[in-house]
């Protein structure tokens, strides 16, 4: 440790610290514009000058690090002078547009000036012309002109996140930040430039002219798009969210965001959003709706008794919400049929789910299914972040298709979705054989055949039982990974942390509310509405036939309840299934708790109103248990947190059992030349955006390389037909080198039609005519 | 991209220990072929070296002699440095605008002549100097732009960069 | 005027570039020396003894700079700064187009004294012809087995490449060279580390003038007393000034340091131009202030320039005689820093684009009493706040100009015209 002084102030901070950040400690605001934490020192703007004693010029606090007994100065007429000179030179080619810039009052350029700034301008030169609002992409819109070349775009795109889209073009006073070619950035990342930004030059195209400070409010919250609940602030106006920003979290997270979550806060006000309530297709008012509902749910009560009305949570629901359902089924509707939706059918003890801070320690991180560059975006930023403090990080990916790639470069095994258990059994019996409950894990599957060669297996298997840290990322999709899961944690001495990328984004949520979110669940409430002991289905945001991976199941449930109650957000696939479609308040228009995917509890705020009819789960429980008559109470005093340690959900509690052998999977028929698999993507999770329709293709299916030139696929996708059981369809496909040959890829409830007919695919063939997109 | 730049780039490459330290010689050796450097040659670039385009594209733009326009056969640089600038080396700029018919910066419409400006060329014991595709013209009379411009025709100076 | 040359030996012999001729006249005997009768340790003392400074305009001592690499056992590289684009200064070109051969010796020995393995030669991309004439004394010491594995059977081993920059003077810089040298945009790193660290590839580094390295074979061959008796103390040994500007014979000049500025001028470059007098004089290229006649008698050493008011530098002298404009030529050499300025650090980049623009209106007689006030708050705003070098070289004659002519500046804005009635100083608009 290093003891210094600032101002006066004594501070002992770890060798190695910038003068900056040790200020920053004392709560010394030392002004920076290139200076960025995340990216490192780069001393090009020069704002950070500050005196150090017995140093004979000024130095930049952001490259200088501290030194024990150093006395620094981060006022006084020299560094005032200085910091006075540089904020000059930034301003003298700066259009000075300040009253037609987003960034007004919120710009760093103008506060330093305010505070360290010049009075008034001595430049009287022609300002160098350069391009004005220019596209970065469709997204954001770059002010060259207002720039300060501080490279933090450059550098987070570049270093950060390994896609180097932006680059500096030229050299001194003509240089610009610009796009390769000139054309759109494509990475998913491009947002996180708006908020680096010091200055008003990169700009957000969505929120352009939309607001400025002072007529605007600002909400914290966490994006509601997939599990990692990326902590984020919600911009509305007028009762509209008009923009999403990353918010940091000191000493947890940057605050980076991805471009579906930061663009997509706009399905609240997308076309397809359901205002209105439909009863029997006809359009009616909530209050009616509300109602009809009630008097369905009696008269089902009346007649089949306790237990006859099934709920399933979906959507982005709060924890609070989902308790108010579950609360409402066991007390009024005289129900515990209450389920979460699953798409797929793995689940994760609470005992087992790792943090975030997992990932910034682990030295070996496994993809079990899931690629987080697609599923999980900012996940994968923060394996970048780790990546780039240790180097030596052992990436592996094990799944029907290649995850690692090249921003995350690692080696992948590739074995079908159903074999992935078996391949961790057979690595853990070749690593750890003695091991607790190895045996038995691997006890119905000794002689199954994998496509990996036995030095892998074991390879593989002393990589997950010698890592120091390890870390895995779980899709779901094969259930019985959770009992290879808890048996690997039990037998390694060293942490082990899975997180779950799989939805609903909220289940933690819906399970800390008392809901049991295992697929079995869902799938007894099916069935026993199959059967008819269930006669009424309350879906709360879940859309069965769109999610469920048991097709059959969902439709043959729907076809058989009496009435088919649904709350959403957006149409769902269950549409003509539905006997009372019930527009609801969604995320941005509820305030409460959100659990993610490491079991964090965070707050969403409510920051607009719901529109049309669409109204908050609390009012239709509320009326209902009122039109029941009964004094149903809503102000119980469950509170989420209760049982959270800080603000992470309780860890303990994992009653495991004695080992269960994994299954051995069912005989692939071998007559089948396609295999389709799921992956989670981001851009396909089902909630529409007018914001983010130029980065949606039609092409969401893909297939390898290969595959393409013999479908004559070019590089931008192209329709292919696809001979299924129930007939043809065409389907939008693109090549992807991370899919194998005979393998199609699709999106895991993919809002496509298509998606939903592929059962039995026999083959793919060229269309005859290919219909123009 | 021609066939010839694939073998170019691998012999570079064996010459220094980080493949890229090859990428500037490269650069000059496919411009001296194409006269310049075009979006697509980067583009060919950066795929030879497995690097990112942006990169190529961000160091090819920081240096003064990598055209990223199309220019000239003869690229004329006239050095403006200080000792130049005392012995006229603004009239022989004028001059030769006047004779080739374009502003500095500019290439003739016959796309014979690229006339630049150079900073101090490191002759100045000649000045003033300019150079044509590189090679020098030394003590120049600032009156007499045409000398330039016939001898930078005759064939032994045709030597390309 | 009969002289001895050290360093410019083409001048005294035709042909020396070519490898039989410099053969014939000693060529690589000093190598020989050096590898039979030295041990690599012993050499740098030599060099050490010496007291050879670096020529490219920062006067560091070459032997301490050996002396600074780590014994880590880490694979070395010697580095040859040729990126010469000093205005003013052309002398390395003259070595490295006529007298190649000697470099390259130097570089082989000065590699074998800093146990590099790997030598580079950085060649400004402007010197084509320069380039080529290194090329061909390099392979032809291949072929002569001066470089490569074992030389000439000694064990020690050396690789040399000559490596074309492509028109940037900022990578005259020693880091922004290394990294153009590895195959990046010209901006200078961070330091620390320095390059004897960390430097080209990340190994340690030497990083030497081409001056500085040809003066080596000659030190090898005539020994550290012998460099010793010419010049002083503390700045010993020859030098070669480029003389420019307004003068009679503007050529390279070897003479020993310490030679008195007025010598150079008038014994060696033929003193000012008929009628007409020095106003001024930049000794060491275009990076330091001015001298005024009043100093022309500064023995032109390290220590006598500083003591003047400027400083040595690469060497490049520059001589403005009466019929000069001083706001014309501050504002041609500041807009070569704007023109060369990386544009990594705001004030660098900024400042020599105001500079340059201010410097233009007053010479176009635009001028206010105010821009000249603010004009040396700019580069007060600059000095020593920029993150190399480059910015505070864009100061020198400014600062020293505004000082010592003041008058000439204040005349641009009282008679709303340059009273020299020039109009060679239209920099804006080209």
């Amino acid at each position: 440790m290093i003891r210094l002084t600032i101002d006066g102030q004594e501070v002992t901070v770890p060798e190695g610290t910038m003068i900056v950040d040790a200020a920053a400690r004392l709560g010394v605001d030392v002004p920076v514009y290139c200076y960025h934490q995340a990216l490192g020192p780069l001393g090009a703007c020069r704002m950070c000058l500050v005196q150090v004693e017995k140093m004979p010029k000024l130095v930049t606090g952001c490259t200088t690090a501290v030194a024990e007994g150093m006395v620094v100065h981060t006022k006084g007429s020299a560094v005032e002078k200085g910091r006075k000179g540089v904020l000059e030179f930034l301003l003298i080619n700066h259009p000075l547009d300040c009253p037609v810039c987003d960034k007004g009052g919120e710009c760093y350029l103008q506060d330093y000036t305010f505070e360290y700034g010049p009075g008034h301008g001595r430049f009287q030169e022609p300002k160098i012309q350069k391009v004005k609002n220019g596209p970065i992409n469709d997204l954001v819109l770059i002010d060259q002109e207002r720039c300060v070349l501080c490279q933090r775009c450059v550098r987070f795109m570049g270093d950060y996140v390994g896609e180097e889209q932006l680059l500096l073009e030229g050299r001194g006073v003509e240089t610009v930040v610009t796009t390769v070619d000139h054309q759109p950035a494509t990475s998913q990342f491009t947002g996180n430039v708006i908020d680096l930004c010091p200055v008003g030059a990169l700009l957000s195209a969505p929120y352009y002219h939309k607001g400025r400070p002072w007529n605007i409010d600002r909400h914290s919250t966490v994006c509601p798009h997939c599990p990692v609940g990326c902590s984020s602030l919600a911009t509305t106006r007028e009762s509209h969210i008009i923009r999403l920003e990353g918010r940091p979290v000191p000493d947890r997270d940057w605050g980076w965001l991805c471009d579906r979550g930061r663009f997509g806060y706009d399905f609240g006000y997308h076309a397809d959003r359901i205002a209105d309530s439909w009863v029997k297709e006809r359009a009616t008012s909530a209050a009616q709706a509300t109602r009809d509902v009630a008097e369905w749910m009696q008269q089902t009560n009346a007649q089949y008794g306790p237990g006859s009305i099934g709920f399933v949570m979906g959507g982005q629901f709060t924890a609070e919400e989902a308790h108010l359902i579950k609360k409402f089924a066991h007390d009024v509707a005289q129900s515990d049929n209450v389920a979460v939706m699953r798409n797929v059918r793995g689940y994760l003890p609470a005992a087992l789910n790792g943090t975030f801070q997992d990932l910034t320690e682990a030295d070996t991180v496994v993809f079990v299914g899931v690629d987080p560059y697609e599923a999980v975006p900012v996940v994968h930023l923060k394996l970048r972040d780790r990546l780039r403090h240790f180097s030596q990080l052992k990436v592996l990916g094990v799944g029907p298709r290649r995850l690692t790639r090249d921003t995350m470069p690692g080696q992948d095994y590739l074995v079908a979705s159903q074999d992935e258990a078996v391949f961790f059994a057979r690595a853990l019996a070749a690593a750890a054989k003695d091991g607790p409950g190895v045996q038995m894990l691997v006890d119905s599957v000794r002689d199954y055949v994998l496509p990996v060669s036995d030095e892998d297996i074991e390879a593989f298997g002393h990589a997950l039982v010698d890592a120091e840290h390890l870390s895995l990322l779980w899709d779901g999709e094969n259930a019985a990974m959770a009992e290879v899961l808890a048996v690997l944690a039990g037998l390694r001495e060293k942490p082990t942390a899975v997180l779950p990328t799989f939805g609903p984004v909220n289940w933690r949520g819906y399970e800390q509310a008392g809901i049991d979110p295992r697929y079995g669940n869902v799938e007894e409430l099916l069935n026993k509405t199959r059967t008819g002991e269930i006669r009424m289905l309350v879906l709360w945001g879940a859309d069965l036939t769109r999610d469920l991976p048991d097709r059959q199941l969902a439709e043959q449930a729907l076809a058989k309840a009496d009435y088919v109650v649904s709350a959403q957000v957006v149409p769902p696939l269950d549409m003509p299934y539905i006997d009372a479609l019930l527009p609801v308040a969604t995320w941005g228009e509820v305030e409460g708790t959100y659990v993610n995917m490491e079991g964090r509890l965070s707050i969403g705020a409510a920051g607009v109103q719901p529109p049309g009819q669409a109204r908050p789960t609390r009012t239709y429980v509320a009326n209902w248990g009122r039109l029941f008559r009964q004094d149903f109470g809503l102000d119980d005093e469950w509170d989420p947190f209760d049982s959270a340690q800080g603000d992470l959900i309780a860890r303990a509690g994992n009653n495991q059992g004695p080992a269960q052998a994994v299954p051995r999977p069912g005989t692939r028929d071998a007559s089948q030349e396609w295999t389709i698999i799921e992956g989670d993507w981001v851009m396909e999770n089902g909630m529409p955006s007018e914001i983010l329709e130029p980065r949606e293709t039609e092409f969401a299916a893909r297939v390898s390389p290969e595959d393409a030139a013999r479908l004559g696929i070019g590089e931008h996708g192209g329709y292919v037909e696809a001979q299924t059981a129930g007939g043809t369809v065409m389907i939008g496909v693109q090549r992807d080198p991370a899919i194998v040959e005979r393998t199609l890829w699709i999106p895991r409830g993919s809002r496509h039609d298509w998606a939903q007919h592929l059962e039995g695919l026999v083959k793919l063939t060229r269309p005859e005519e290919v219909p123009s997109v | 991209m021609k066939p010839e730049w694939n073998q170019w780039a691998r012999e570079f490459k064996e010459q220094y220990p980080g493949a890229n330290s090859a990428l500037m010689p490269l650069l000059h050796r496919i411009q001296a072929e194409e006269g310049w450097l075009s979006d697509e040659t980067i583009h060919d670039v950066a795929t030879l070296f497995d690097l990112p385009e942006s990169y190529v594209e961000s160091v090819a733009s920081f240096y003064s002699l990598f055209f990223r326009n199309q220019v000239g056969k003869k690229v004329v640089h006239v050095c403006v440095g200080l000792s130049c600038a005392l012995a006229g080396s603004d009239r022989l700029m004028e001059n030769l605008e006047h004779r080739l018919g374009i502003k500095e910066g500019q290439t003739t419409a016959d796309g014979e002549y690229t006339l630049l400006e150079a900073e101090c060329l490191a002759a100045c014991n000649q000045a003033p100097v300019a150079q044509v595709n590189l090679r020098y013209f030394e003590g120049l009379d600032p009156e007499r732009a045409d000398v330039l411009l016939e001898s930078s025709k005759s064939p032994e100076e045709e030597v390309k960069p | 005027m009969s002289q001895k040359y050290y360093l410019l030996r083409n001048r005294e012999v035709a042909d020396i570039d070519r490898m039989d001729v410099y053969l014939a006249h000693g060529g690589y005997q000093a190598l020989k020396t050096a590898l039979t009768d030295y041990k690599p340790e012993e050499l740098v003392d030599l060099v050490k003894k010496s007291g050879l400074r670096g020529r490219g305009g920062a006067g560091f001592p070459t032997g301490m700079k050996w002396g600074f690499l780590p014994n880590d056992g880490r694979k070395r590289y010697l580095v040859v700064n040729s990126d010469e684009a000093e205005p003013g200064t052309y002398k390395d070109r003259e070595i490295i187009e006529k007298n190649p051969h000697q470099l390259v010796e130097g570089i082989i020995i000065s590699s074998y004294a800093t146990k590099a393995r790997e030598a580079y030669i950085y060649c400004r991309g402007e010197f084509l012809f320069g380039a080529e004439q290194l090329q061909r004394a390099v392979s032809e010491a291949y072929a002569e087995g001066f470089l490569g594995e074992n030389i000439l059977g000694s064990g020690f081993s050396v690789d040399l490449k000559v490596y074309r920059g492509a028109g940037a003077y900022i990578c005259g810089e020693e880091s922004a060279l290394l990294e153009s040298l590895e195959g990046r945009r010209g901006n200078p790193r961070l330091k620390p580390p320095f390059p004897a660290i960390a430097g080209l590839y990340g190994g340690p580094t030497v990083v030497n003038n081409v001056e500085t390295i040809t003066n080596v074979p000659a030190i090898v061959t005539y020994g550290a007393e012998w460099y010793t008796s010419m010049g002083t103390a503390k700045s010993p040994g020859v030098k070669i000034f480029s003389v420019s500007g307004r003068v009679s014979r503007p050529d390279n000049y070897e003479i020993p340091l310490a030679t008195p500025l007025r010598s150079l001028i008038d014994d060696y470059a033929g003193g000012v131009l008929p009628g007409h007098k020095i106003k001024a004089v930049i000794p060491g290229g275009s990076s330091v202030p001015l001298l005024l006649p009043d100093k022309l008698d500064t023995p032109l050493d390290y220590e006598s320039v500083l003591q003047a008011g400027s400083m040595l530098g690469s060497g490049g002298c520059i001589v403005l005689d009466d019929s000069v404009c001083m706001v014309g030529a501050t504002a041609r050499l500041v807009k070569f820093y704007r023109e060369e300025s990386c544009g990594k650090c705001t004030p660098c980049r900024e400042g020599t684009y105001w500079m340059t623009d201010v410097l233009d209106r007053i010479e176009r007689g635009q001028g206010t009493e105010e821009d000249l006030d603010t004009l040396m708050d700019i580069a007060d705003n600059i000095g020593g706040k920029c993150f190399c070098p480059l910015g505070d070289a864009s100061l020198g004659v400014l600062v020293s100009a505004m000082k010592f002519f003041r008058d000439e500046f204040e005349a641009h804005v009282r008679e709303h015209a340059c009273p020299m009635g020039a109009k060679l100083y239209d920099t804006v608009n080209h």
